[in-house]
């Protein structure tokens, strides 16, 4: 199997809650401008591009199509991939695809948002929006017993019942969520790329008011304008025109059933259950020719909406036993400087241009190994692997991007 | 590289499919399976294609998924038209971490959403959706005057065009719109929409998907003694902006032909390609499509339509199934170009067979006047 | 069972209304201003001296950001046209009161084409070749609207 890795990385100059300098395809082509930048590469150097977002949250169908000069995709193979919130790593492993396929050598691949100019609803509830007109027109009491997914307006409904679950079968507290959201939020403070950049305590955390039991504000996601791009090359590739590598090793993905499930029926699977995460986590290890992550992983990039899941997904990729997640937070271990630095970047939950998020957690993984990280959140130990996750669709999709320093085929 | 085979086909097409879109997808897939004798556990990696806006929610496949067995697998979805789709699947098998794939495309056009709104939703939102000149209508129809103009080709060429997909389309159990008979006549008879594009040039609204199972070599030969190989792949995209475009040549599709065509080791299309697919939504897109790929010389296509040179028996055989006029369905329509080039190669086409076909070139499409184009080359020869 | 309890429904129509508020972006930003100052603004590209209309920042084909700003126009060059015998409303077709002429011009001094009305001319007689001029708004509503339609020149 062929080895491609991660040469090159482009951000937006900013995250922010609205970028008003600029249109759409002007903010994305500053990314895609920063990874050739970052490369030292042109537009004559890409083979392929792939070019992913959540399109209904802004308006535009099939955008690649308007942005393909800003994306420098003229005359080139273009795809557009589009798997709700883990859009970022479908993207990503498309581009990594087109690589390994042996039909293309150098590919980009394109992620963004810009949720400032449409309404997040449409996003967030607007999955649900027909099937749930539907239902009222023909007299269904949606906030009465079947209420549950959208109880609280839209994901976070069905976020609570998730973390509600998760505290019960882990023995967290609540405390924990909120230890957590310190943590990655502080971690954010160091990251110029990142959207919440401000240093929070425990205590300022607390003080912010429920949306629903257990999730506070102060537990929740942004929504971001911005833009990530990433150059990928083949190995022999990868000798002639970069300066430094990050292996994609392992990748996978496990699709799971929609979290409000029947609505006939009912919630079908515990939200907090994610069993797509930890068979896609296996095989993404597999791939990568990890036998033990927790001994092997040394840092880890979750798909973190909500303050809650950074645990949770650490336990459901296998890098801690079930319930052991905060006791790690608690003796510092996922600290930057712990044994298992967790979203030093700040995570989705510091930053979240939905399209880009899935691909932001592969990308400063693979900033982190080659030693690229601008700002203060580069972690002091040696990377030799780490996990990227991201995480779409009503709680029902699950990639996972194994990363590391050497590469492990070919 | 990997050697990589479409194993078998399915698809259904309708004016109004009648049943709710998750029965629609189970049904075809299930059948799909219960045909080549799998279930869903032997598929490696599902690759999905459907749209947002035409569904009415975000993240299409939310719904899409446990219907065609995906549920707890490895499954990925394209925003695009299906035959991006079916060559993805193509790059997941090459890289040898999978061994088979389903990818299935689908929408309900006729019935859910309006296909001319979900053209629509394409305009940029900052300067064409707000002057409300552009449409897919209208901008059909200026490529239709820009190719009639520059190469002194006809309306009645475009009407006989039409006439004979619509003809064609009358032997296609799949056809949504279709007249054994049509001629030229019946389509100048139909109602001018933006001169000269006319109503029966048109494609119609369709509701509908299609599946398809690919697998690698070794696996593909147990599957089915009839395997399909895809030769080539290749794609290309123009320029968003028509008023930077020749609009009577296809630029992207000629770039696309000629990726597919290197990769399939073809070096003169026009003798060594037995029959054609073109996802063409209008008819005067059939010849700028066609001789984009090499099928005809550059201006010839529409004039020599006319003497029968594309039709079934005749020595270049251009959509045999009646194209996008026969059934036009968004986000599948490039995966039945596939489907029914597999027919073809499998000498399943009935009445429209057209006989000894051992290579088959398939196109898909996107974008306004199609801006963006995919070329897929299919063999019975494993080569 | 009552006759309201054996009712099946097939269908339900379900409106979606979502509001979207988009930045047109600092090249259409000028663009429109001079659209009320009754000018028609275009970038020239630094690679192929190309002018587009309307501008934007980006030239795909060279590569290049295109920052030198250009008047064109007012008149200019009908190089395709279509006539329209239907509009079409949120992709429904209806058919329109009377035909129209909707034509691709190449305004002096432009590379682009840009899409547009031409109103004044008989539809029957419009030919590619024609020279047409711009007509505006007045008074100027700030918005792309103030570029209204094209006439026949002289």
């Amino acid at each position: 199997m062929r080895n491609v890795g991660i040469i090159s990385v482009g951000y937006t100059p900013v995250f922010v809650s609205k970028r008003k300098d600029v249109n759409i395809p002007e903010m994305i082509n500053e990314a895609v401008d920063a990874a050739f930048r970052n490369a030292n590469l042109t537009p004559d150097d890409i083979d392929a591009i792939t070019f992913g977002n959540m399109q209904t949250f802004e308006g535009v169908n099939l955008p690649h199509l308007w942005a393909t000069e800003y994306c420098k995709a003229l005359d080139k193979p273009y795809i557009r991939i589009s798997t709700g919130g883990t859009t970022g790593m479908s993207t990503l492993q498309a581009a990594y695809y087109h690589v390994a396929s042996g039909m293309h050598d150098v590919v980009m691949a394109v992620t963004w948002e810009k949720q400032s100019e449409g309404d997040s609803q449409v996003g967030l509830s607007g999955i649900v929006m027909p099937e749930a007109m539907t239902m009222v027109q023909h007299g269904m009491d949606l906030f009465g017993g079947k209420g549950m997914g959208f109880g609280g307006g839209g994901s976070t409904g069905a976020a609570a019942y998730q973390a509600m679950s998760y505290l019960h079968h882990s023995g967290a507290s609540p405390e924990h969520i909120d230890k957590m959201a310190s943590l990655e939020r502080s971690n954010a403070a160091l990251n110029p790329y990142a959207h919440l950049r401000k240093k929070t305590t425990v205590e300022d955390v607390q003080a912010t008011p429920f949306i629903a039991w257990p999730l506070r504000f102060g537990h929740t996601c942004p929504t971001s304008d911005g833009a990530t791009v990433a150059i990928l090359a083949s190995e022999d590739k990868v000798e002639k025109i970069a300066d430094a590598v990050a292996w994609i090793n392992g990748v996978a993905c496990c699709t799971t059933d929609p979290a409000t499930g029947n609505f006939i029926e009912g919630q079908i699977t515990d939200p907090a259950e994610q069993e797509g995460a930890k068979i896609a986590a296996a095989k993404a290890y597999a791939m990568a020719g990890i036998k033990d992550p927790k001994k092997e992983i040394d840092m880890a990039e979750l798909y973190n909406g909500f303050a809650h899941q950074s645990l949770m997904w650490l336990e459901k990729l296998g890098l801690c036993d079930e319930g052991q997640a905060h006791v790690m937070l608690d003796r510092g271990a996922l600290n930057i400087d712990g044994e298992l630095p967790t979203n030093a970047s700040g995570g989705v939950f510091s930053t979240n241009a939905i399209g880009a998020s899935a691909m932001n957690r592969p990308t400063e993984c693979a900033l982190q190994i080659m030693r690229k990280i601008e700002g203060g959140h580069q972690i002091p130990k040696k990377i030799k692997n780490a996990v990227s996750h991201g995480w779409g669709g009503m709680f029902q999709y699950v990639t996972v991007t194994v990363l590391g320093d050497e590469p492990r085929h070919g | 590289m990997r050697k990589i085979a479409i194993v078998a086909q399915a698809q259904i097409m309708s004016g109004s499919i009648g049943v709710p879109r998750e029965r629609m997808l189970f049904d075809l897939v299930k059948g799909l399976y219960d045909n080549v004798g799998i279930t869903r556990h032997d598929i490696g990696t599902f690759v999905l294609c459907s749209n947002d806006f035409e569904v009415g929610h975000t993240i299409a496949n939310v719904f899409e998924d446990t219907p065609v067995g995906a549920y707890m697998k490895d499954e990925t979805h394209v925003e695009a038209d299906g035959m991006w789709a079916a060559s993805y699947a193509a790059m997941r098998l090459m890289s040898g971490n999978y061994d088979t794939a389903l990818v299935v495309g689908n929408s309900a056009g006729a019935t859910t959403f309006r296909p001319y709104l979900v053209m629509d939703y394409q305009l940029n939102p900052t300067y064409d959706r707000q002057m409300g000149l552009l449409n897919e209508l209208s901008t059909a129809a200026l490529q239709a005057k820009a190719y009639l103009d520059k190469y002194g080709a006809s309306e009645d060429d475009l009407n006989e065009i039409a006439a004979r997909l619509l003809r064609n389309a009358a032997m296609n159990p799949n056809a949504v719109q279709s007249k054994a008979g049509a001629t030229a006549g019946d389509v100048l008879a139909s109602e001018y929409l933006y001169e000269p594009l006319r109503q029966l040039q048109c494609y119609p609204r369709t509701d509908g998907a299609c599946a398809m199972i690919l697998a690698s070599e070794e696996r593909a030969k147990e599957l089915t003694d009839k395997p399909v190989w895809i030769k080539g792949m290749g794609n290309s995209v123009e320029s968003y902006y028509l008023g930077e475009r020749d609009l009577a040549s296809s630029r992207s599709t000629k770039m696309a032909a000629e990726r597919a065509f290197k990769m399939a080791g073809l070096s003169d299309p026009a003798k060594q390609v037995d029959v054609a697919e073109v996802g063409a939504k209008f008819a005067h897109q059939e010849p700028i499509l066609t001789e984009a790929i090499g099928l005809f010389a550059e201006g010839s296509a529409a004039k020599v339509a006319q003497s029968g040179a594309a039709d079934i028996g005749g020595p270049m055989p251009v959509c045999p199934s009646g194209g996008g006029i026969g059934a036009y369905c968004f986000s599948a329509a490039g995966l039945v170009r596939i489907a029914d080039c597999v027919r073809q190669l499998q000498g399943l086409a009935g009445d429209a067979q057209v006989s000894g076909a051992k290579t088959a070139v398939a196109h898909g499409q996107d974008g306004f006047c199609a801006q963006h184009n995919a070329v897929m080359v299919l063999s019975t020869e494993e080569g | 069972m009552s006759a309201q309890q054996e009712r099946i429904v097939a269908n339900v129509v379900v409106p979606l209304d979502f509001p979207y508020n988009y930045r047109v972006g600092p090249y259409i930003e000028r663009y429109i201003k001079g659209l009320g100052e009754k000018k028609i603004l275009g970038v020239k590209c630094p690679g192929d001296a190309s002018v587009i209309v309307p501008p934007r920042k980006i030239c795909g084909k060279c590569n290049a950001e295109m920052s030198e700003w250009v008047e064109v126009g007012p008149e200019g060059t009908i190089e395709n046209y279509t006539i329209g015998h239907v509009n079409l409303n949120l992709g429904l077709v209806e058919k329109a009161d009377t035909e129209y002429v909707l034509a691709l011009i190449k305004l002096d001094g432009a590379t682009s084409l840009i899409p547009a009305v031409v109103k004044g001319v008989a539809p029957t007689d419009v030919e590619k070749g024609m020279k047409v001029k711009a007509v505006f708004k007045d008074p100027a509503e700030d918005s792309l609207a103030d570029l209204s339609h094209f006439e026949l020149a002289g």
